[in-house]
């Protein structure tokens, strides 16, 4: 069903990283981690404002519930001073926990509506939480020649793993 | 001991660390050894096993100090920071919570830093919440590892003091018999404990005051917020939950990278976006750059603001006068179509280029900026409408009035050759769009006015409502007594109506329309009602006209016998000069109201009974707009014909002769004449002056003889030249 079993050249052929959008960090509420819904211009022509917006809405959500101070993070804080913090080489911190659900909503929504329209969301932990970076891609017709080493590998490595 | 980058590997950063390890863990082993089976035998065995736990949390915490990512940023990539790179400010301003916070550029990470973040140097790299680079731990505090070095603190102050109080306890109660090795042991013991004590003591409380304030040590050292509002602080008991409790921060470096599996192939999906969105988003790009760059108040804004309401806007204020002509239009084609702009895309040079006719056309009539901005709100912006109107009826007018257009044109830009009537119909369109304020009712009537007729007539028909229109701009409230200005003398310009920028249109006007309408716009002129208002730049040359041919009149017909006579006809006031003129300036009011429609008629051949006669008759010259309260209206024209028609009473010769040079006069002779008029409005003052300033015009050089001074009705003073 997936279009891997074409040749990896006709996968790279036509998508080109053009420019990379970044989406800053919004401090207007101190340095809880939130982002920025205004709606990038650059992406005025590619997506609809109306997703974009939700998806950055979901992701400071997803923060939000990370640094949330409550019982059950209190608890492993006590948990941790008891056992000599030896506890965190076996255990997944809350804030981990929230951070791989992050990462698959991300791909989720790569998969799903970011990249038929031409865009790569990257996980802002990879920037240090300081951006959404949005890779914007060009539609080109460069046969054969690796558009760019990104996207081919990109395309190359989603090739493989789409296949799977 | 993380380390950002593979760095040459220097023994004096790890020596504090080493020597806090050593006296650390060598203390508490001498406790633990020597003074601790004493205790536990004699005293209780748990005070070792307290000691223990104790020590334990110490080591535990001391290690995640040490050894834990604090937070460090890793650097950013290339291509986050092109835009950044060499025009950045060094500072970046963020509101939070209300306060303003500068967000510095680090140059070695390349972005700029988030709040609380600083770059340690010793670590070079910028840490998240940097409190400092503690060197007994040799590692930086921040975020991730603050709790840890916080509780490192407490405990080992609780370790320290149970070390010291045991210690004592061994000593002074002499446990065991006086063994000299232990009790020298414990004495050692006892001694390092007192002494790191205090300074470990007092760096704890200063934390433990860090912590309920919600500080950093590099706020709290470099004063950051001594007088002001800590924008980071959530209460006291915020503040400790959040240290303590939080669930710790995750690392930014060596994560490993993951896989990017999606794949991005085209074709890709667009958003469907509207022609009318797209156009009217291009509009709003400019316009909201324009709006934002310019930070104009008042109108502009307004203008946003009303857009949202999808009402026409009241009439840009004074302002946009300033801008370019295009962003007055810009503002008008805003009020259409903001309702469907959204206010936060971002500028776009294309508004230049959207609307031609209305750039070049209000650019044209926003020439003079400095001076227009002299004029009232409505009258500035109303200017270009009206010149627009005049500019863009070619249907209506005869072929010599198209020449101010071409002469226009090439200084202003094509956009009257391209489509005169269509622009007009929009600008129409665009002036209905903004309601009331550019006074639609008339420009529209003028309009329709125009078009409807190609005669000479209609155009002085049109063109009197247009002046009556830019009269009634100019002076809003004088527009009723249109009729009655037109009858009634009126040689003064307009009240307050000095504007240069007026005067070097009509004087450019002039220039054209007297050598283009000379010949044809002769005889209709004298059926034509009076011309009230001389800023009528396609009129101008028919006042001129119009002067001469009632001078002409005046010379060949003997003097009517009243001034009423002549009122409601162009030519009439012409032929009832001399009469009138011989009138006394006892003139009433009335007759002055009467005469003002007589006094504009002619103003519609200003200059070419003048030019023709080089000795008409002093009658002729004297000015009629004696009255000083007349309307502002444009008194070129209605000077030469008041000229024509009044008596001594009336405006004198300067006046006439000003009309008359007018249309040749450069544009400072224009507002020579203009600051002359504006004087003598009212005033007694004499016009020698303004004369004076049309010396290039061949035309007012036969007129020119003496000079005789009248006085007009309400106090005016004019010099006659005879």
């Amino acid at each position: 069903h997936c279009p891997q079993v074409h040749s990896l050249q006709e996968l790279r052929r036509s998508a080109s990283l053009a420019t990379k959008v970044f989406v800053q960090r919004d401090y207007s509420d101190g340095t809880t981690c939130q982002f920025q819904t205004k709606f990038p211009p650059e992406l005025e022509s590619r997506i609809e404002r109306q997703l974009f917006e939700e998806t950055v809405k979901t992701l400071n959500g997803f923060y939000a519930e990370a640094e949330k101070i409550g019982g059950s993070s209190y608890l492993e804080g006590c948990l941790a001073c008891a056992t000599a913090y030896f506890i965190f080489l076996c255990m997944e911190t809350h804030y981990e926990k929230v951070l791989k659900k992050i990462s698959k909503y991300i791909q989720d929504q790569n998969e799903k509506i970011y990249a038929p329209r031409g865009l790569l969301l990257t996980d802002p932990l990879e920037r240090g939480m300081r951006v959404i970076e949005i890779s914007i891609y060009e539609d080109r017709c460069s046969s054969g020649s690796s558009s760019s080493g990104s996207s081919s590998s990109s395309s190359g490595g989603g090739g493989g793993a789409g296949g799977r | 001991m993380p380390a950002a980058s593979g760095k040459r590997f220097k023994p004096s950063k790890y020596v504090p660390v080493s020597a806090a390890a050593i006296f650390l863990v060598g203390a508490t082993t001498l406790f633990f050894a020597f003074t601790c089976p004493g205790l536990s035998l004699y005293v209780s065995p748990v005070i070792p096993a307290y000691n223990a736990v104790v020590f334990l949390f110490v080591l535990a915490n001391f290690s995640m100090a040490t050894f834990m990512d604090p937070g460090i940023f890793p650097r950013a990539e290339e291509d986050e920071d092109k835009e950044d790179d060499f025009r950045a400010p060094l500072y970046k301003t963020v509101e939070i919570k209300g306060i303003q916070v500068r967000m510095k550029w680090c140059a070695t990470c390349r972005f700029y830093r988030p709040p609380r973040c600083s770059h340690c140097s010793v670590c070079d790299n910028c840490v998240e919440e940097f409190d400092h680079h503690c060197p007994w731990v040799n590692n930086c505090i921040g975020r991730r590892n603050y709790r840890y070095f916080f509780l490192f603190l407490l405990s080992l102050t609780t370790h320290i003091m149970g070390v010291f109080g045991f210690g004592l306890l061994y000593v002074l109660y002499q446990v065991e018999e006086l063994s000299g090795v232990r009790m020298a042991v414990t004495m050692v013991v006892m001694c390092v404990a007192g002494l790191f004590f205090i300074p470990v003591a007092g760096l704890t409380g200063f934390h433990v005051v860090l912590v309920a304030r919600g500080r950093t040590t590099n706020e709290q050292v470099t004063g950051k917020f001594r007088g002001g509002v800590n924008p980071f602080t959530n209460g006291c008991c915020k503040n400790v939950s959040r240290v303590l409790c939080s669930s710790p921060a995750p690392r930014y470096l060596g994560r490993p990278k993951a896989e990017q599996t999606v794949l991005v192939r085209p074709p890709f999906l667009r958003p469907e976006v509207s022609d009318g969105q797209i156009t009217v988003k291009i509009m709003d790009n400019g316009i909201q750059t324009e709006l934002k760059r310019t930070k104009s108040k008042g109108s502009l804004e307004v203008t946003e603001s009303q857009s949202a309401d999808a009402e026409p806007p009241p009439p840009p204020k004074p302002d946009l006068s300033r801008y370019t002509g295009l962003r007055t239009h810009l503002t008008l084609a805003t009020t259409e179509d903001s309702s469907l702009l959204g206010k936060d895309s971002p500028p776009t040079p294309t508004m230049y280029k959207y609307r031609p006719g209305y750039s070049s056309s209000s650019s044209s009539a926003a020439l003079p900026h400095s001076t227009s901005a002299k004029l009232s709100r409505v009258n500035s912006l109303k200017e270009p409408n009206s010149i627009c109107e005049s500019g863009h009826k070619p249907s209506y007018r005869s072929e010599p009035s198209l020449e101010p257009e071409s002469f226009r044109s090439p200084t202003f830009g094509k956009s009257f050759h391209f489509d005169p009537l269509s622009s007009g119909s929009r600008s129409s369109s665009l002036k209905s769009a903004q309601g009331t304020g550019f006074e639609t009712g008339h420009l529209q009537s003028i309009r329709s006015e125009g078009t409807t007729s190609t005669s000479y007539k209609s155009l002085v028909n049109q063109t009197r409502n247009g002046s009556l229109s830019y009269d009634s701009l100019l002076t809003p409230s004088d527009s009723p007594d249109f009729e009655s200005v037109q009858a009634g003398p009126e040689p003064e310009p307009p009240v307050g109506y000095t504007s240069p920028f007026l005067s070097a249109r009509i004087a450019q006007q002039r220039e054209t329309d007297l050598h283009g309408r000379f010949a044809s716009t002769a005889s209709p002129k004298h059926a034509a009602p009076r011309e009230p208002s001389p800023v009528r730049y396609d009129n101008l040359s028919r006042h001129i006209v119009a002067s001469i041919q009632e001078r002409e009149k005046l010379l060949q017909q003997p003097p009517a016998p009243g001034r009423e006579e002549d009122a409601g006809l162009a030519d009439s006031g012409i032929q009832s000069m001399p009469g009138s003129s011989n009138a006394p300036r006892t003139s009433s009011s009335s007759d002055d109201s009467k005469r003002s429609p007589l006094g504009k008629n002619p103003l519609t051949r200003p200059a070419l009974p003048r030019f023709g006669k080089p000795e008409p008759p002093p009658a002729l010259r004297v000015r009629s707009l004696g009255s000083p309260d007349q309307p502002a209206a444009p008194h070129l024209g209605k000077s030469v014909s008041y000229s024509s028609q009044k008596t001594a009473s009336q405006a004198g010769g300067p006046e006439t002769e000003e009309v008359a040079l007018q249309p040749l006069l450069a544009p400072k002779d224009e507002v020579q004449m203009r600051t002359a008029y504006s004087k003598s409005n009212g005033q007694p003052k004499s016009l020698g002056s303004a004369p004076a300033g049309a010396g290039p015009l061949p035309l007012s050089s036969p007129t020119r003889g003496g000079v005789k001074k009248v006085s007009g009705v309400g106090g005016t003073t004019y010099e006659i030249s005879v």
